[in-house]
């Protein structure tokens, strides 16, 4: 297992120039993107290997710590 | 309504995916062309520079359509400026040059109009074609052929083909539908940026700029736009840097050797992408399915040039294709492996070759040493006795 803990992307549009070096790096088998050709937004990444923040040529992608999921009985863990 | 039936059905219109559609329509092959997006060529993530040969050799006309500017040679500097040049109106003044009679040994072509040119080339050789389509998955079916997965303007189309090829570029899903291993090391995939500017003369060249101070792991260059607009840019390797490509532009263009050339240049475009210094995909082909273009990695390791090998790629998939659909040859359990070995004797044999030059150039941890290398590697590769001059 990972010793990453999730992270949640974000991603500076005003800097972004739309050229894709982020999906192209990005290690998850398939379909961690979003409509705008850049990698996915609105989920958690497992891997958090950051390589995207890494290659981003306008240096304009950040991360939090995903929100904990929700565990069996809808509780969110502290 | 039934299905739409096709033997060709192939998902990106890049220079790759258009290429391939001419030669099979013009074959006689029921070939359908899709891509996402609404304008092709954009966001430009490429300089656009190509060789008057790769263009003769598959068909394609130069044309002002699509051409920004002619080139006749190269100018290749190390990290202080000195520079090797070769330029062939003076290396070969009867062959090369804006008179009469005289070539441009390339191009550096307007990537919008150039990708809209070659889908307009393949749609009138037969192909259908189709914008605002995405890819979302293909499946194979017991009839031997495959259902391809579309998605056009927010309506679901299932297509009925032989074959899909993969040409949706360096991004490409089509290849990780099948499971293909398609990832790239951070240490072989260069950030790139580049500028498209006003007020910065060039003189009919393409000039790169090696040395790990302005470019490390990758190269910066400056190439003519026509119009008397020119492109600076550079790529760089994130593990070889803690800075993005956009803080080592910067700095190439306010302190290297270039700095007063530069000083009154106007920013015009913006445009960037990944672009990788790797070896091809080992493994391109699947059931019903081949890649090509930047989605099999068929992309220059040493240059990192993608547009020849992208439409001689094109037409080598067409051809192989053609005939192996004419023959009725099988498309699962591996048969489509005879496409990469076509592929590796044709072109890629070479492209493995440029690979092992620059890994064993990039493996040297002494930096003056590799620089030298570098330098030495570059000026040698664009002279006229290069054996790689063709790729």
């Amino acid at each position: 297992m990972s010793k990453q803990q999730p992270v949640l992307f974000n991603i500076g549009w005003n800097a972004c120039i739309n050229c894709g070096a982020c999906v192209a790096i990005c290690p998850q088998e398939a379909g961690f993107v979003s409509p705008f050709d850049t990698i996915a937004v609105d989920r958690p990444c497992d891997i958090a290997c950051l390589l995207c923040e890494q290659i981003c040529p306008v240096d304009t992608i950040t991360h939090v710590p995903a929100p904990a999921p929700a565990t069996q009985n809808g509780a969110g863990v502290r | 309504m039934p299905q739409p039936e096709y033997d060709v059905v192939i998902i990106g219109a890049g220079p790759a995916g258009s290429t391939t559609a001419r030669f099979t329509a013009a074959a006689g092959l029921r070939t359908l062309l899709v891509d996402k997006r609404q304008e092709l060529g954009a966001p430009i993530q490429c300089s656009g520079a190509i060789s008057r040969h790769a263009l003769e050799d598959v068909g394609i006309v130069p044309d002002d359509e699509f051409i920004h500017e002619a080139i006749y040679g190269f100018a290749i500097y190390d990290q202080t400026g000195e520079r090797h040049v070769h330029d062939y109106r003076s290396l070969k003044p009867d062959e090369y040059g804006s008179g009469p009679g005289r070539k441009p040994l390339g191009y550096v072509v307007d990537r919008r109009r150039f990708d809209r040119y070659l889908l307009t080339q393949a749609e009138r050789a037969g192909a259908d074609t189709w914008l605002k389509t995405e890819g979302r998955g293909y499946t194979p079916t017991d009839d031997g052929g495959c259902t391809v997965h579309l998605r056009r303007y927010n309506q679901d189309i299932d297509v009925r083909a032989r074959l899909l090829v993969g040409a949706d570029g360096l991004q490409s899903q089509v290849g990780k539908w099948a499971g293909l291993q398609t990832h790239i090391k951070i240490t072989e995939l260069a950030g790139c940026l580049q500028f498209i500017v006003d007020r910065v003369e060039t003189e009919g060249l393409l000039e790169i700029v090696t040395g790990h101070e302005w470019a490390p792991g990758g190269y910066a260059w400056v190439f003519p736009k026509g119009h008397g607009y020119a492109e600076i840019g550079l790529g760089v390797i994130a593990t070889m840097t803690d800075k993005p490509a956009r803080w080592h532009l910067d700095k190439f263009m306010t302190q290297s050797f270039f700095r007063e050339r530069f000083a009154d240049c106007r920013i015009l475009e913006v445009q960037g992408g990944g672009v990788p210094l790797a070896a091809p995909l080992r493994t391109q082909y699947a059931d019903n399915l081949i890649l090509v273009g930047d989605a099999a990695r068929h992309v220059n390791p040493i240059t990192g040039g993608g547009l020849h090998t992208a439409v001689a790629g094109g037409k080598i998939a067409a051809g192989f294709i053609t005939g192996h659909l004419e023959d009725g040859m099988p498309l699962r359990d591996g048969a489509l492996r005879a496409y990469q070995d076509v592929w590796l004797d044709a072109l890629g044999d070479k492209m493995w070759k440029l690979y092992g030059i620059k890994t064993d150039i990039f493996h040297n941890m002494n930096i003056r040493e590799r620089d030298e290398q570098l330098y030495a590697t570059m000026a040698d590769y664009f002279s006229p006795t290069s054996e790689f001059k063709k790729i």
